[in-house]
């Protein structure tokens, strides 16, 4: 028998939601376990070597000197990187005042005049502002049937298959009372799709947190929820809080369409 | 100057590591590191609407994600004068169980019970404990299949909401955790017997003070508005701040607490020290032929302490469900989401994580937050840690000392003391008063 793909699972900044969604993953945590050879997950255990390895997951994003340090390094030795989550897909909620250069003045207001010197700390980026990245698998925190079809595909050497689709589609399916229709600030049609549409299927918007869908239409929606009386600012903080680095970058590009 | 150093805390939530500095034969400082990134968000949550808190606090740590969005909601109704009704209670204390069950059986299970039967992880111990394991894995699944239920999504669920919930589950999903809960109370009962059972070292003991939330009523729970501390007073949540004193550590991107200059402990011991009387039924048998005085001194028995409490969660679940089941029509309509009046106030709210005493504060005006602190209980515990790994590091040195073993187990019993506190490194980073 071939001999197991070697994995390791890591913590960056972040809520550790995308490796505890796997230690969750109960029926199949023995056959995660089985599937891969493990040689590193710091939060489940305590035999770790770092080594060679065929594919590395990354939770949370980077706002560390040390973190930066250890992202290029991995990537010295590792075949596939793969994020899982907003965090390290796009920067994650702590990235929602990207490019706002409000960074250095929220740090003061919370360390005060002598903050901690054991690291340097920055605004929060995700992982492939630093290095090349194979795989994104968004979500706060990533879905865990998502992940399992998608691990066992990179284990097999196949490439990530997500859907580009937003979360309207699988609201659709669910037969849910559009929220939009009722004049409630929805982020279905510009989310990326994956979650089953859990929050509108309990009569709540979506807010976002698989971050932008790349089939989303972001014009018509800012158009859309202007028209329902929603301010600009309003809707571009609710577009910030999940979507992060790659919602700033989308954005960047419809602002002046929108605009006009 | 010989140091140990632990570089990289295992079988935790996020990034700490330990520096024990020996010279001459006597350990010199203690330093329990955090190099965890901050993330800052006691500043996200600023010009935000009180339901974008709800979205945003939660995602502080996944494995209080549940008590981060309780504590907040407590907090913000408290400050906008929004009254709970008894139907969003009790489904909360359903969702704040499934939180419970989840988070103390990922601890005691996966995260301390390695140690304790010699493996590196959980997954190892298969081969020779197969039923342990898989008992771990059911209730677990449990608890996660509850806040699945009640807020849509095993963590970061968005339907607890400020005012109530967007739905409410069905009658047969909720007698469905009613019947899987009488199904599991054996495997409950199992736990508490395996962990009573286990050989608990000794070399870290030292006396702390001891805090938790007042449950409302005569009985055990995890949420009130005011502490208990093991000394004898009684202090109201508003008082915070002086319950916990938080101040920045040179070496830790963590900010510490103590109180009357001095550590205390809050958690699953904290509570069975202040609260253990006050449990009924099996969990109350448990407790009695558990608890010893050895849980004043001996941090390691919070593991003990987490497993009764999974067995008071399985057994206080079937009776809830009956509650909530039996006026079934009554909850649905009282826990629809109340709006908010004015949209200005300003109030504290706390909640039991897991792993302790957790306050949210906001300041709102007109519907905007302008103020926010958090304290979390693993930034309280940190000071408590550190002194009880200079009394392991101290007891140990003088140990090898005396024999020719040496301070090989050194290391394995400081990770042990951390571990026992149920470290949520995620949550202690970054977390502050905003003036």
């Amino acid at each position: 028998m071939a001999e197991k793909p070697k994995a390791g699972f890591y913590n960056l900044s972040g809520c550790s939601g995308c490796l505890l969604t796997i230690l969750n993953c109960e029926d199949n945590l023995l056959d995660i376990f089985n599937g891969a050879n493990v040689v590193s997950f710091l939060m489940a255990n305590s035999a770790n070597i770092e080594k060679d390895l065929d594919v590395a997951f990354l939770d949370g994003s980077v706002t560390t000197d040390e973190q930066e340090e250890f992202v290029t390094e991995l990537r010295t030795r590792t075949k596939k990187i793969v994020c899982l989550g907003v965090c390290s897909c796009y920067g994650g909620v702590q990235a929602m005042e990207y490019e706002k250069n409000t960074w250095p003045t929220r740090f003061k207001k919370v360390y005060g005049a002598k903050p901690p010197t054991i690291t340097k700390p920055f605004e929060s980026r995700p992982v492939d502002a630093f290095i090349p990245v194979d795989y994104y698998l968004p979500g706060c925190p990533i879905d865990a049937n998502q992940f399992l079809y998608n691990f066992a595909r990179i284990l097999r050497g196949l490439p990530v298959d997500i859907p580009r689709t937003p979360v309207c589609l699988e609201c659709k399916w669910r037969e849910n009372e559009c929220l939009l229709l009722k004049n409630i600030m929805c982020l279905g049609p510009v989310t990326a799709t994956g979650c089953n549409a859990r929050c509108p299927s309990v009569n709540l918007p979506c807010v976002g947190c698989f971050g932008p869908a790349d089939e989303g239409n972001l014009t018509s929606e800012f158009n859309l929820l202007k028209e329902k009386g929603f301010s600009f600012p309003e809707i571009e903080r609710k577009l910030r809080m999940f979507g992060g680095v790659k919602f700033v970058n989308k954005f960047k590009t419809i602002w002046k369409k929108v605009k006009k | 100057m010989k140091e140990i150093r632990i570089p990289a805390l295992a079988r935790v939530e996020g990034h700490g590591n330990i520096t024990v500095q020996i010279a001459k034969n006597k350990v010199q400082n203690v330093l329990l590191n955090i190099p965890e990134g901050p993330r800052l968000f006691e500043t996200l949550v600023i010009g935000k609407t009180p339901s974008e808190v709800v979205n945003i606090v939660p995602r502080i740590c996944a494995i209080c994600s549940v008590s981060h969005r309780y504590a907040a909601i407590r907090a913000l109704e408290r400050a906008l004068d929004i009254k709970e009704t008894k139907a969003t209670n009790a489904l909360r204390t359903l969702m704040h169980f499934g939180e419970m069950i989840e988070s103390n059986s990922l601890h005691a299970y996966l995260l301390a019970l390695p140690d304790f039967l010699g493996y590196p992880n959980a997954v190892a111990m298969v081969d020779k404990y197969a039923p342990a394991v898989l008992r771990a894995l059911r209730l677990k699944k449990f608890g996660n299949h509850i806040m699945e239920v009640i807020t849509a999504r095993w963590t970061h669920g968005e339907n607890a909401a400020v005012g109530g919930f967007g739905a409410v589950p069905s009658k047969q999903n909720l007698l469905d955790i009613k019947n899987q809960a009488l199904t599991l109370l054996p495997d409950a009962e199992e736990t508490v017997e395996l962990f009573r059972n286990l050989h608990y070292p000794t070399s870290m003991e030292e006396g702390m003070t001891f805090m938790c939330l007042k449950p409302p009523t005569e009985k055990y729970g995890f949420v009130g508005n005011s502490v208990l501390i093991s000394s004898g007073q009684e202090v109201p949540i508003e008082d915070y701040l002086k319950l916990t004193n938080e101040r920045v550590v040179d070496h830790s991107n963590a900010k510490r607490c103590s109180y009357n200059d001095k550590p205390f402990v809050v958690g699953a011991l904290a509570r069975m020290n202040l609260l253990g009387e006050r449990l009924h039924g099996k969990a109350a048998e448990a407790f009695k032929r558990c608890y010893s005085l050895s849980w004043i001194r001996n941090p390691l028995y919070t593991n003990l302490a987490q497993v009764i409490e999974i067995l008071f969660c399985v057994e206080q679940i079937p009776i809830l469900v009956d509650q909530i089941v039996k006026g079934y029509d009554k909850v649905v309509t009282d826990s629809k989401i109340q709006k908010p009046g004015g949209g200005t106030g300003k109030n504290v709210g706390a909640v039991e994580a897991p792993r302790g005493t957790l306050y949210h504060y906001y300041e709102v005006n007109r519907g905007l937050i302008t103020g926010a602190n958090m304290i979390i209980p693993t930034t309280q515990n940190l000071d408590a840690m550190e002194t009880h790994i200079r009394v392991a590091a101290e007891n140990l040195l003088h140990a090898a000392l005396s024999s020719a073993q040496g301070t090989k187990d050194m290391n394995l019993i400081l990770e042990m003391v951390v571990r026992s506190y149920d470290p949520c490194i995620s949550c202690s980073v970054h977390v502050v008063n905003l003036d």
